[in-house]
């Protein structure tokens, strides 16, 4: 009886189906199809919105990636129906320029859940309308639109399939991304972003084309590549973090579609630590060194690179001069060959065992500081103008200007100079530290590596590094024919120490120039000053160490030295608390404007060069009781800056009867004469000549 | 011999120093609160025009492709004209980008962006052409409308969408939060830039191909 029903309503069904007309927008032609037949109170069919797209033009996904625009649905439905969110299925790449995309081309069904409410009526047929919207690009983009309905009737039980949309929506559903038995997690490793992916479905699985789609257009980096390593369970995919993360520690989740070996899963990865099992094996074969950039490159060029870098290092400024003076004290021992060779080892040992012990602290560092990111710290201007002064007291060291720690020098001497394998070894340890400065340019790329790397793959990077560093000295304690040729210890050190200063000077020029991107010309002024304090001091120091060395006793000389090195940082670090006025840049019409407004204006003629003037800011105008004045009385505060050459300034100081900066002029607030402040501000003569210009308003 | 032992305190000091510097990344993307990239570009008239000669100024960076429907949305509606207006009229620097390579959308040479600024009734501060995309890429300017927002003393403070709707109806303009708007009145007033990145949408920047990424 049901059946017979239910073939009848099929029948009444074809009849209404019909009424589903495809729509040519231009580019794509859409239309809606259901899932079965007719639809049953209570029950959830799919109805689909079948785009069937021109060659070369494609829609896109829910997160369309770096441009573009997901197709929407608005539905409406007759009373009690209602639709559910757009099943969507995984979509492709879709590279363009420099940017990805994320979507669809030729044909695509996008299935949606509508429930009939329980108390639909079998034989009614009902009409469900949907307004689609979608942007169709090619390499231009277009969007389109289309109402489209369709016609369905409520039959008693469920019934058939639709013969148009019954089995391309059951191949949608069927390849959907699923949930799935997979456990996710995510960690932001230095620069990167690791997501690591096991589970049963993803034992056996081909790796080759494994791709991440995050649902969040703003987590990731859609158009960098996403470097694959295989596990024994799983796999890890390396990914560049996204806007997310650039302000703060970024999202606890990351959600999206794992699309791997012909299969899509949903996956929620939550910040975690990594499973083992889900990296160690690699890159995919057929994967192997695709893409470029650091970011791909496997362990063998890595660790190669590092040995090559870690050779190179012996040949930099920073290390050089240990070394020669090192090889010079083996020169000693040319005729006791196996003296020199277990010193030659004894340096090799400290070498490594420094590098592995840097690259721990490094690995330590990087897991505690992975929210922040490292490299972070170059970012604060404060902290490379620490560099800066740090680098300028070397250069200063390395001229000659003063000494450091001669009660430090017994035992660092002892330990460098005794023939002692100790002191060989602890020679091994300080090169490495002092070559790390000259670190950049060869290891970089390799650190950069390694940071990214589980920590076995790391530390074999650092372990090439120390091998590469350690192998010439190593060779010279080996092969005495070398040692006989090193140049004998004499006067020509101390020539070439304070000429190795001049780099250390570059280095500091340099990371000034850096604090000069980052930071304003008011801290690069601070900087500078306790740049030449510091000189000061140290010069000082180095007259109180020299005035030691002859016994006599200097300690004004060596506090006056303290002092001013304390000043010095002080100057450059002080958190200038200043309470901010903010100004606004002076213009004629802003003026009128403000005056219009009956707000009494602050007009402050000033320049970066006009000493007086900057005085004044600082005294006067920064100052706490001035902004609150400011505020009290709702003072307008214009600044006409004449640093560069400016005519219409200018022309303002010669009306005033002014030649130049600074000038002062307060308008009160209901129009009327302006005031001009004397050249010479203090905090109360500007809130005495604010208050009048309120008064006078009101 | 001194010198081995006080340029060994100096190294204990330095090796932390050598290795930030080390692992500091190679290449620095735009990132908001950071100097924003300096670049050169020809404007309308052929005059090479820089982001240094508007140091001291608030700047706001546009990228544009006039045949992008997201950005007509924002052109045939008024919407960007009246933004563009507001901000010029409060000292803001308004640069127009057009990363567009020849014979793709968007495309246009001197004469003819001036043209287009003129009947689109911009007013932008000048209209940049930038056919090669090295202004684009160094911004990583991925869609038109892109916008970039800096700060008097050169610091990128906003980068993102121009609103919180990224769709090509003009209908969503109505209740649209304007990003920019926001950002220009919060870096007046002095405030920290609330909203700081969001997503660009609309059309990708039409790059040229040669100029492999």
């Amino acid at each position: 009886m049901m059946r017979l029903l239910a073939g009848l309503l099929m029948a009444l069904a074809f009849a209404g189906a019909a009424a589903a007309q495809p729509v040519d927008t231009g580019h794509l032609t859409a239309e809606l199809v259901p899932q079965a037949r007719g639809i049953a109170p209570g029950q959830t069919i799919y109805v689909a919105l079948r785009q069937k797209i021109d060659k070369g033009w494609h829609t896109y996904w829910k997160n369309p990636g770096d441009s573009g625009e997901p197709t929407q649905i608005k539905w409406t439905l007759p009373p009690g129906f209602t639709a559910g969110d757009i099943v969507w299925p995984a979509p492709h790449k879709q590279p363009i320029g420099p940017l990805m995309n994320y979507g669809y081309s030729d044909e695509v069904v996008l299935p949606v859940p509508v429930t009939a409410p329980a108390d639909a009526t079998p034989g009614q047929t009902v009409t469900l309308k949907a307004a689609a919207s979608f942007l169709v690009c090619a390499d231009v983009c277009v969007p389109e639109d289309a109402v489209l309905q369709i016609s369905l009737p409520v039959s008693a039980g469920p019934v058939g399939a639709d013969p148009q949309g019954g089995r391309a929506i059951d191949k949608a559903l069927a390849q959907a991304p699923k949930r799935a038995a997979l456990q996710a997690a995510f960690q932001q490793r230095g620069p990167a972003l690791q997501l690591a992916v096991t589970g049963a479905p993803l034992k056996a699985a081909n790796f080759v084309d494994a791709y991440f789609f995050p649902y969040s257009a703003t987590v990731i980096d859609h158009a960098k590549p996403q470097a694959i390593e295989q596990g024994t369970e799983g796999l890890t995919l390396t990914l560049a973090p996204g806007y997310d993360f650039q302000n703060g520690p970024g999202p606890s989740e990351l959600a999206g579609v794992l699309a791997v070996g012909g299969q899509a899963y949903e996956i929620t990865a939550r910040q975690a630590p990594l499973p083992a099992a889900a990296a160690g094996l690699g890159p995919p074969a057929a994967a192997g060194g695709s893409g470029a950039g650091s970011s791909t490159m496997s362990l063998i060029p890595a660790v190669l690179l590092a040995f090559l870098g870690g050779l190179i290092l012996n040949l930099m400024p920073c290390v050089f001069p240990i070394l020669a003076m090192k090889a010079a004290s083996l020169a000693g021992h040319a005729h006791e060959a196996a003296a020199a060779r277990r010193q030659g080892l004894a340096f090799g040992v400290g070498v490594l065992a420094t590098f592995l012990i840097l690259a721990a602290v490094l690995i330590a560092l990087q897991q505690a500081g992975q929210a922040v990111g490292w490299g972070f710290q170059l970012q604060s201007p404060a902290v490379v103008a620490g560099l800066g002064l740090l680098m300028l007291l070397v250069a200063l060291n390395l001229s000659g200007v003063f000494e450091i720690g001669t009660s430090l020098q017994g035992a660092g001497g002892t330990l460098a100079t005794r023939s002692g394998l100790a002191g060989a070894f602890f020679t091994g340890a300080l090169a490495v530290v002092v070559a790390a400065p000259c670190t950049a340019p060869f290891m970089g790329p390799a650190i950069g590596w390694a940071l990214t790397q589980t920590e076995p793959a790391a530390l074999a990077v650092f372990t090439a590094l120390g091998l590469g560093f350690a192998l010439p000295f190593v060779l010279v304690a080996f092969v005495p024919a070398f040692i006989g040729r090193l140049p004998k210890p004499g006067p020509w050190m101390d020539i070439f120490k304070k000429a190795l200063a001049f780099p250390m000077y570059g280095a500091a020029a340099w990371l000034l120039w850096v604090v000069a991107q980052q930071a304003d010309a008011a801290f690069l002024a601070r900087v500078l000053a306790a740049a030449i304090l510091v000189a000061a001091a140290a010069w000082i120091g180095g007259a109180a160490q020299r005035g030691h060395a002859m016994g006599r006793r200097h300690v004004p000389q060596a506090a006056l030295a303290a002092g001013i090195g304390a000043v010095a940082v002080a100057a450059a670090f002080w958190p200038v608390s200043a309470p901010h006025v903010e100004a606004e840049p002076y213009s004629a019409e802003r003026l009128a404007a403000l005056q219009s407004e009956g707000r009494p204006v602050f007009v402050n003629y000033t320049a970066a060069w006009c000493v007086s003037c900057q005085v004044n800011e600082r005294v006067a105008l920064s100052t706490k009781g001035t902004a609150q004045a400011f505020k009290r009385y709702n003072v307008a505060y214009l600044k006409a800056d004449w640093t560069k050459k400016d005519d219409v300034i200018a022309a303002d100081l010669a009306r005033f009867g002014r030649a130049g900066v600074p000038l002062y002029l307060v308008y009160p607030g209901g129009g009327g004469d302006y005031a001009i402040l004397p050249n010479l501000l203090t905090e109360a003569s500007v809130v005495k000549a604010v208050e009048a210009a309120a008064k006078g308003s009101r | 011999m001194t010198s081995l032992a006080y340029t060994r305190r100096a190294a204990l000091v330095l090796g932390v120093a050598g290795l930030a510097i080390a692992a500091a990344p190679a290449q620095a993307a735009p990132a908001v609160g950071q100097p924003a990239p300096a670049f050169q570009a020809v404007d309308f008239n052929g005059k090479t025009r820089s982001l240094a000669e508007f140091r001291g100024k608030t700047v706001v960076l546009e990228w544009t492709n006039n045949g992008c429907p997201y950005v007509q949305k924002h052109y045939n509606s008024g919407n960007m004209q009246s933004l563009q207006k507001q901000a010029t009229a409060e000292g803001v620097v308004w640069l127009t980008i057009i990363s567009s390579a020849p014979e793709t959308q968007g495309y246009l040479t001197g004469p003819q962006a001036k043209a287009w600024k003129t009947k689109a009734g911009a007013a932008s501060t000048t209209v940049l052409l930038d056919p090669t995309g090295k202004v684009g890429r160094a911004y990583d300017a991925r869609t038109t409308p892109h916008m970039y927002v800096i700060d008097k003393a050169g610091k990128l403070v906003y980068m993102g969408g121009i609103d919180d709707k990224p769709t090509a109806n003009p209908e969503s303009l109505k209740d649209a939060k304007n990003y920019v708007k926001a950002a220009l009145s919060d870096v007046k007033a002095g405030r920290s830039v609330a909203v700081a990145t969001s997503r660009p949408y609309g059309c990708s920047v039409k790059y040229a191909q040669s100029v492999a990424d």
